[in-house]
């Protein structure tokens, strides 16, 4: 049952980073129910690590997590976990510099933090509540 | 109890005991992985706060902007323009971010200063308003800032070469910081002056002289001779020529 809401929420991340990616490489503004905090976000410095936009990275992560979620092993339970422990990092860095460093909230960013930490949440109880043998 | 019965119950005991280890070695490793999970979670925070940090500022930023040549070769005092004995005060209400004064910059203003102000008729002044949005007071405190070196002119120019969407939020401290080294600005010195009271009152200023001579838009370009009164002389980014020529004519 946890596996099937995580891969549920690490769909709706994926979803949302790859549509942060489709807006980034097409150069346009998300649609943003808070008045161009999306669009600010976007187009900021931050918006790219080493010149990869970190809505690929984000992207990178999710097909990561959904790919370590198809077999239930140990190894893989173990694989999730550690994926989504560091998103959840790289999750609560971009929020410090949204709030912090750039006064705007992109909801499309708020939306995969959330799945971010509902996913290190889910991958850690999986793997700490799995049968020991 | 038989001899085998009591090797039986040894044995389940000893599995017993056998897979309670097992399962205690697999919860510490479980702990031991969330623990390396954590240890990389403060890598990636790291990584990505150094990361950030190096490329913001970075030369490249300042590479890939163009520098206006427009004001180049004319002498800039306190943010006047020209001679500063010049009899005729122009003076152009902008804001930074306002796309018509980028393209004024382009039509109106070489003629300007070509024809008017090297020739030492006319001396220009900017009041920097700031009503279209946060990235305007930004880029107007940093201007103020500028101007303390007597490079407003080179500043403003530099950024409407550079302009980008309207409050799109492009107006961040790397790339005003960016604008001001193309234009030859310290920079550094330009942003510290930017957060000082000083730099508040000149907006302040701006706006308060825009409001008296009624220049409701931008760019609205007056003219005052000597002591004489201010007069809005052209809204927009039209040819100046006539009108300042006209003007000039009435006042000889």
């Amino acid at each position: 049952m946890t596996r099937i809401t995580t891969i549920a929420v690490a769909i709706a991340g994926l979803a949302i980073a790859s549509y942060l990616t489709i807006v980034h490489y097409a150069g346009g503004e998300p649609v943003c129910a808070i008045a161009h905090g999306c669009a600010t976000v976007q187009k900021s410095s931050y918006a790219e690590l080493l010149g990869v936009p970190v809505a690929l990275l984000g992207l990178l992560g999710y097909v990561a997590i959904l790919a370590s979620l198809v077999k239930d092993t140990e190894t893989t339970r173990s694989v999730t976990a550690l994926l989504a422990i560091a998103g959840l990092a790289f999750s609560a860095w971009l929020t410090y510099v949204e709030i912090w460093e750039l006064d705007a909230i992109c909801i499309w960013c708020v939306g995969s933090a959330i799945c971010m930490t509902l996913l290190a949440g889910l991958a850690t109880t999986r793997l700490l509540r799995a049968p020991v043998r | 109890m038989t001899k085998r019965e009591l090797r039986e119950q040894r044995r389940a005991h000893r599995e017993a005991l056998e897979a309670a280890e097992a399962a205690k070695g697999t919860r510490r490793r479980r702990f031991q992985i969330l623990g390396t999970g954590v240890v990389a979670a403060i890598v990636v925070i790291a990584v990505a706060a150094i990361v950030s940090t190096s490329s913001n500022g970075s030369p490249a930023d300042t590479a890939s902007l163009t520098r206006s040549t427009v004001v180049d070769g004319v002498p800039e005092t306190n943010g006047v323009l020209g001679d500063p004995k010049a009899p005729v005060t122009i003076t152009e209400y902008v804001d930074l971010q306002c796309p018509i004064c980028a393209q004024a910059s382009k039509t109106t203003l070489p003629t300007l200063i070509d024809d008017y102000v090297k020739t030492g008729k006319v001396k220009l002044q900017a009041r920097t308003m700031h009503f279209l949005g946060e990235d305007s007071v930004t880029a107007a405190r940093v201007a103020a800032g500028a101007q303390q070196q007597n490079k407003l002119w080179p500043f403003i120019e530099t950024f409407y070469a550079n302009q980008g969407t309207e409050n799109s939020g492009y107006a961040t401290d790397d790339f005003l910081k960016a604008v001001a080294t193309t234009a030859g600005v310290d920079a550094d010195a330009a942003m510290k002056y930017a957060d000082t009271s000083e730099a508040e009152s000149a907006l302040t200023t701006a706006n308060q002289d825009a409001q008296a001579v009624g220049a409701d838009s931008t760019p609205t370009f007056t003219i005052k001779t000597g002591d004489g009164a201010e007069k809005v002389l052209l809204v927009g980014a039209g040819d100046i020529k006539p009108e300042l020529d006209k003007a000039l004519a009435a006042q000889r």
